[in-house]
């Protein structure tokens, strides 16, 4: 295998007491998509805040392109793109003049300069928008031109900080999208997200991070292996907070469940073989007086992974 | 270059921005505008005003007291004061404060006396004679004044020339002839009257001083520096708060993860401060010069006062904005700033009339140092050397100022 083009060894940051990312080391090979999967506050933005030279790490160090975050920050940057999770742009100038600005900020200049402005309008289909004021613009426009910023300069890996937060599903496809799509022209991607669909979908590996741990890595399927042969039962219940909690609770040890969580008006119950388990968990609910609306059998997914290794649903 | 991409960035951001532009350029034009019409009559030698009350208490013992009383009710004036002599400096005083008089005049008992004997010996002796002026009016002092100097002026020639002397018999009208022969156009000369006779009399100048400060104030020339320099202040904590703006926005951080060094971020950021200041002082001096015929002084060293007091003002919003937690606390702290270097630095009122104590503060502020540098030029017609101390003081504030933010700066954003 090639040398990665991002190599974290024990990364770590500390805020004061708090512990935000822990000894956290993974390797990005080129061509390769890298998706951080964890929940909100997890550490995913602290450790890319850390690739990108924006926080020195507490401990440990990273090589991006062979070059140390630490002590070769300057050439660090020139070989990375970033994509902040929140729009960072000037809304009060046009979208050609915010990446003319920040290609400037890159070292690009002249003919160059006006080429790669084109072909990152293009890719964020906003060339005829582009003498317009970014203020102007619909919030999956602005997404799409905070994107192009990041690929200004032809950066050897780009990170994308949950790129999709807030858009609508048209917007979120139209990223998705766009990233496979450099991703196929040889872009190396770090992604970020706590929706698990998007990293199934994108990643050619995978890190699942909670409490600034990486707690699992590898491809979708080496990850999936690890819950081995357990399916996730959702089950939709005319039950809602407390009450679905407490029936959650009574579920736990009914037939085969070997573990319950709740997930937006439904309960997750981890079971060995869904069909094998259906009937005693649905006499069990029954038992408690609830009514089921709905039942859906998951495979073995990331989702069933996170819960299984942290007791805990992916999406609060 | 980057630096200067920065600084663009920043300056042509601002200049579209229609609001800012507003608070920026237009409203301090406005502000000395206002001030300019109030003044503007005096300044261009009309006379709108008549009868303006006036309290003389001369208790001059000897003769040339009289040649105050004999001016400020001459024919010449064409009634524009109404005088009431008096003897009773206190009830005088008292008209003036409580709003009845405009001002009053006062001669001391051995002011002649004192005034020839100094000539004689040629010592150093101050002769004062002092006008109290009524604080609330605009105009009135400011031409009470005037009138009480150039009269001071021609008698300060006379002694010099000899014209006046222990024996002689005074006539005064004849000595003063050509002087209230100028009277109509008294205060819009007064500035180049003292310019002229500055260097050839000041021996006698400094016998015969006037006790009130407020004489040599010609009101459009003191004001729109002072305006000028007050708006200036806002802008550069408003254009310096921008980095704090920039750090909530997110371009900042993004800013950090170019290959940018930091500290060319922050130049650039400071520079496009820097930049919108110049401008703005530039546009304010020259639309003054033009709208109010006001005459700037040696242009060198205008430059020299413009660039000294913009890095000043720049570097103190930025050391602002560094010490402040966030762009709100940098507003609040930015705005008592602005108001409090103004106030003591003599933007709303001379500062010389602030009480004595007072007086080590408002030296601390850049307004004061700057306003006086301007006043050196536009009331005194100095050159470049006489404001050497002014620019100096403003430029060690700046870079005190400056390099302290940027190391705070510098520990902010990059943990
Ligand atoms: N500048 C900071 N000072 C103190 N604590 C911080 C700082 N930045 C992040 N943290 C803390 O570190 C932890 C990780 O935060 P981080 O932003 O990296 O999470 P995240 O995975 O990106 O979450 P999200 O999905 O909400 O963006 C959180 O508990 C957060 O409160
Ligand atoms: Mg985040």
């Amino acid at each position: 295998m090639a040398d990665p083009i991002l190599r974290a060894t024990g990364l770590s940051k500390r805020f004061g007491s708090q512990q935000a990312v822990k000894q956290v080391s993974f390797d990005i090979q080129p061509g390769e998509i890298f998706s951080l999967l964890g929940p909100n506050g997890a550490g995913k933005t602290t450790t890319i805040s850390m690739l990108s030279g924006l926080l020195i790490p507490t401990e440990g160090d990273a090589l991006i392109a062979g070059h140390s975050v630490t002590r070769q920050a300057a050439a660090v940057k020139q070989a990375i793109g970033v994509v902040p999770q929140e729009i960072a742009l000037y809304p009060s100038i046009s979208a050609r003049e915010n990446l003319a600005f920040w290609g400037r900020m890159y070292g690009l200049g002249g003919a160059h300069l006006k080429e790669r402005i084109a072909a990152t309008l293009e890719v964020a289909g906003l060339a005829d928008r582009a003498d317009d004021l970014v203020e102007t613009f619909s919030g999956g426009m602005k997404r799409r031109i905070n994107i192009a910023v990041g690929l200004l300069h032809q950066p050897q890996i780009l990170f994308m900080d949950e790129p999709t937060v807030g858009n609508d599903p048209q917007s979120r496809r139209r990223i998705l999208d766009t990233v496979k799509d450099l991703n196929r022209h040889g872009l190396a991607v770090l992604y970020t997200t706590h929706y698990m669909e998007e990293a199934e979908e994108l990643s050619h590996r995978i890190g699942i991070i909670d409490n600034g741990e990486l707690i699992a890595l590898g491809t979708q399927a080496e990850l999936t292996r690890t819950v081995g042969e357990f399916d996730t039962l959702h089950i939709t219940v005319d039950r809602e907070g407390d009450a679905l909690d407490a029936l959650c609770r009574h579920m736990e040890g009914v037939g085969e469940v070997s573990h319950c969580t709740t997930d937006n008006g439904g309960l997750l119950l981890q079971v060995k073989d869904a069909n094998a388990a259906l009937a005693g968990v649905v006499a069990g609910i029954a038992a408690q007086g609830a009514r089921i609306r709905d039942i859906d059998i998951r495979e073995p997914n990331l989702e069933a992974v996170f819960l299984h290794l942290t007791g805990r649903a992916l999406r609060d | 270059m980057k630096i200067l991409h920065i600084a663009w960035k920043d300056t042509i951001t601002r200049l579209r921005d229609r609001r800012a532009i507003i608070g920026f350029l237009l409203a301090p034009l406005v502000v000395a505008g206002l001030i300019g019409a109030a003044f503007g009559p005096a300044f261009r030698g009309e006379r709108p005003l008549s009868d303006i009350p006036i309290f003389l208490v001369n208790e001059d013992t000897g003769e040339i007291g009289d040649i105050y009383a004999e001016v400020l009710s001459s024919p010449d004036l064409d009634g524009l004061f109404a005088v009431t002599e008096s003897d009773d400096l206190a009830a005088a005083r008292a008209a003036v404060e409580s709003g009845d008089a405009r001002a009053a005049v006062h001669i001391p008992a051995d002011f002649s006396e004192d005034l020839l004997a100094a000539a004689q010996t040629a010592a150093d002796v101050p002769v004062t004679v002092a006008v109290y002026t009524d604080p609330t009016a605009s105009i009135s002092p400011f031409i009470v004044s005037a009138v009480v100097e150039r009269i001071t002026l021609s008698v300060n020639t006379l002694m010099l020339s000899g014209q006046i002397g222990t024996n002689q018999a005074l006539s005064h009208a004849a000595l003063l002839g050509p002087a209230l022969a100028e009277l109509d156009s008294i205060v819009p000369q007064v500035i180049e009257a003292q310019a002229e006779t500055a260097g050839q009399t000041s021996i006698g100048l400094t016998r015969l001083a006037l006790g009130e400060e407020e004489t040599d104030a010609n009101p459009f020339s003191y004001f729109a520096p002072a305006t000028a320099i007050f708006f200036l202040m806002f802008s550069m904590m408003d254009s310096t708060r921008s980095i704090l703006q920039e750090e909530t926005m997110g371009t900042l951080p993004r800013l950090i993860t170019t290959p940018t060094p930091v500290s060319h971020i922050l130049l650039g950021k400071i520079g496009g401060a820097f930049l919108t200041g110049i401008l703005q002082f530039l546009v304010l001096v020259l639309a003054s010069a033009v709208i109010f015929r006001l005459d700037w002084g040696n242009p060198l060293a205008l430059a020299a006062v413009m660039l000294a007091t913009v890095f000043a003002a720049t570097s103190l919003g930025a050391l602002i904005s560094a010490l402040a937690r966030n762009e709100t606390q940098a507003g609040i702290l930015g705005s008592a700033i602005t108001l409090v270097s103004a106030a003591l630095g003599g933007t709303f009122a001379q500062a010389s009339t602030l009480p004595a104590f007072m007086q080590p503060f408002s030296k601390m502020t850049i307004n004061r140092w700057s306003l006086d540098a301007f006043l050196e030029l536009t009331f005194g017609q100095a050159d470049m050397a006489a404001i050497f101390p002014h620019l100096g003081v403003l430029l060690g504030m700046a870079a005190v100022f400056f390099f302290v933010a940027l190391v705070l700066f510098q520990r902010r954003f990059v943990r």
